[in-house]
């Protein structure tokens, strides 16, 4: 039972993502032959033309490894709100970190800062998030990170920060809420800043490897709280550093490509349901599922409607949400 | 279990009293809980007996009073050493998860595992002893929100028992069940009572229960301090159960176990 859902989590599922990275390399408005991608990753470079590379190693590689990396980590935070929360339909952005991010973007666009430099960008988002976190952070130090009060925190900081959100975008030229716009759905996925890329690697690789190694303590926690108390783990400690850790590889991702909803929170759940709740397993295959769908998430919105890209916040959220509907009905219970 | 002296006194709760906001849960509560007692808290709703068990616990501070166990006060022990020493069954467990049964059961272990809470090869045979123990080893590979709500308290109970405490704290362990299901977890408690000599401490709804199954029984005044404690035959008698559950009942002696049993009158 535990070795089919290890072989599962490890072999499979890697090269599920090695197929569809090399179909999303495949695939987009220019057609690219499957041999000349083998050429450009493996072989010899001097046999193919000049666009082909310019294509595939600017464009498309950065891109779908991105998608990759930021699908990752979006589902391992997710996974873990779920769990410390106890409340399946949590994921990082109904903590509010989201709206800290929409928020400093917002406002770098508003303040044109976006036109000076190209890290601005990615900086004012790292910091809206940061102010987003350090509140629910500290309006929750009284009541040891109880996960109702939690929640409710976030629900109210993030509703706060939406609508001063709102109100920057009234005030505000018609251009500039337009790339704000986009900016809050994703849309960023195509016009990263690729020097952010190794460092949104490390910080989702090393997460997603210490979180699947804290998975028991998580475990634990998302048990009974009085349960979890008596069998010897500090709650308030291990959810302090667990809500830290995981909003941190939150801020990291979505500063790099922008806010992509759903993500976080449709990933776990599928994988709840396939491997079970155990989250030594669940968080690497959460991760592993993440990057699966939103490489396939961001293929389709490259061609879907080709040339015009769609932002990939719309993809994620249309066939996430059909495809959840279709598990809800078809499980009696979830 | 060697070091185990029936007779001596393993916990003491001295004077404890606890509010919560303005309103007095628990007053002045004393009393002496021994090695090997199979101790019973009864009272009516919400005078605090799950309360007083999560202060016994470590979990709730008491406001006045303090607990002590084997002679040392409880807030002298790191959680983990507590860990190590009391079990607790809270009221309310959410087992719609999806956890397979034995990795739920696993989460007992937690006070002996390392740093990154990973099981030994010690761990697994504990948990498969218990299951064994409990004959539940069929349902090893389900999920939890699968099972019956008898099954699913014999897995709660198993968790509780890897543990390996020499006191077991339950909370209403029995309240939601059939008479069947009540009387068989019942008797696994007894069991361990008497062939383990596990201390177990709990609260039950059901007077017969009780008396039937406990040695000694605290009932509580419905001002949160004790009205009696003692044997059953001591506690239960129709004086008390009047006075604390306002209701009429009449008082019989079992003839089979010559404990006392209750059977309330329209």
């Amino acid at each position: 039972m535990i070795k089919r859902k290890l072989i599962f989590t490890y072999i499979v599922m890697p090269l599920l993502i090695f197929i569809i990275f090399i179909f999303s390399l495949l695939n987009g408005t220019i057609e690219i032959s499957f041999l000349n991608i083998l050429k450009m990753l493996f072989g010899n470079k001097k046999m193919l033309t000049e666009d082909i590379i310019v294509i595939i190693k600017q464009i498309r590689l950065p891109r779908t490894i991105m998608s990759c990396v930021t699908g990752a980590g979006l589902s391992i935070s997710g996974c873990v709100f779920q769990a410390i929360l106890k409340n399946p339909l949590a994921d990082p952005f109904t903590l509010g970190i989201s709206s800290g991010a929409a928020f400093g973007t917002t406002l770098a666009f508003v303040l044109g800062l976006d036109t000076m430099a190209s890290f601005f960008m990615p900086l004012c988002a790292f910091i809206g998030m940061i102010c987003s976190i350090f509140i629910i952070y500290l309006l929750n130090m009284k009541n040891k990170f109880n996960s109702n009060s939690m929640i409710l925190s976030g629900v109210v900081v993030s509703y706060i920060f939406s609508a001063a959100v709102m109100f920057m975008f009234i005030l505000s030229p018609t251009n500039s809420v337009q790339s704000a716009f986009i900016w809050l759905m994703g849309g960023n996925l195509s016009t990263f800043d690729e020097r952010l890329l190794p460092f949104v690697i490390v910080v989702v690789i090393v997460g997603t490897i210490i979180l699947s190694l804290l998975g028991n303590i998580i475990n634990i926690i998302s048990l009974n709280i009085e349960k979890s108390e008596t069998l010897g783990i500090n709650v308030a400690k291990n959810v302090k550093f667990l809500f830290i850790m995981a909003s941190f590889v939150t801020a990291v991702t979505v500063s790099a490509c922008g806010i992509i909803a759903f993500i976080g929170l449709i990933v776990p759940h599928i994988m709840r349901k396939i491997i079970g709740s155990n989250n030594v397993i669940l968080i690497p295959a959460s991760a592993f599922a993440g990057a699966i769908f939103l490489q396939l998430c961001d293929t389709l919105s490259r061609t879907l409607f080709s040339p015009i890209l769609i932002p990939i916040g719309i993809v994620t959220s249309v066939i996430g949400g059909i495809f959840f509907i279709c598990l809800l009905l078809k499980s009696e219970k979830y | 279990m060697s070091t185990v002296k029936i007779g001596e006194i393993l916990i003491h709760i001295d004077n404890v009293s606890r509010n919560y906001l303005d309103k007095k849960i628990l007053k002045n509560i004393s009393c002496d809980i021994y090695i090997n007692d199979f101790f019973c808290i009864i009272g009516r709703n919400g005078v605090g007996k799950s309360t007083l068990l999560k202060i016994i616990c470590g979990l709730i501070k008491p406001c006045a009073g303090s607990v002590f166990i084997n002679n040392k006060n409880i807030n002298s022990f790191s959680k983990k050493e507590l860990s190590r020493k009391i079990a607790f069954l809270p009221q309310y467990v959410d087992t719609s998860v999806s956890f397979i049964v034995s990795e739920f059961i696993m989460f007992g272990r937690c006070p002996y595992m390392n740093v990154f809470k990973i099981p030994s090869s010690y761990d697994y045979t504990t948990v498969n002893k218990i299951m064994d123990f409990l004959q539940i080893n069929n349902l090893a590979n389900r999920r939890i929100y699968e099972l019956s709500d008898g099954e699913k308290q014999k897995i709660l109970i198993a968790q509780v028992l890897v543990q390996g405490t020499d006191i077991i704290i339950l909370d209403e362990p029995v309240s939601h069940l059939d008479i069947g299901n009540q009387n068989n977890i019942l008797k696994i408690l007894k069991n361990l009572n008497s062939e383990y000599n596990k201390t177990i401490v709990l609260t039950l709804h059901d007077l017969n229960a009780a008396s039937e199954f406990c040695n000694k029984i605290l009932l509580m005044e419905n001002d949160g301090s004790v009205c009696q404690y003692g044997t059953p035959e001591k506690v239960i008698n129709y004086k008390n159960i009047e006075k604390i559950y306002k209701t009429t009942v009449i008082v019989r002696t079992n003839p089979i176990s010559n404990k006392p049993y209750v059977i309330p009158i329209k």
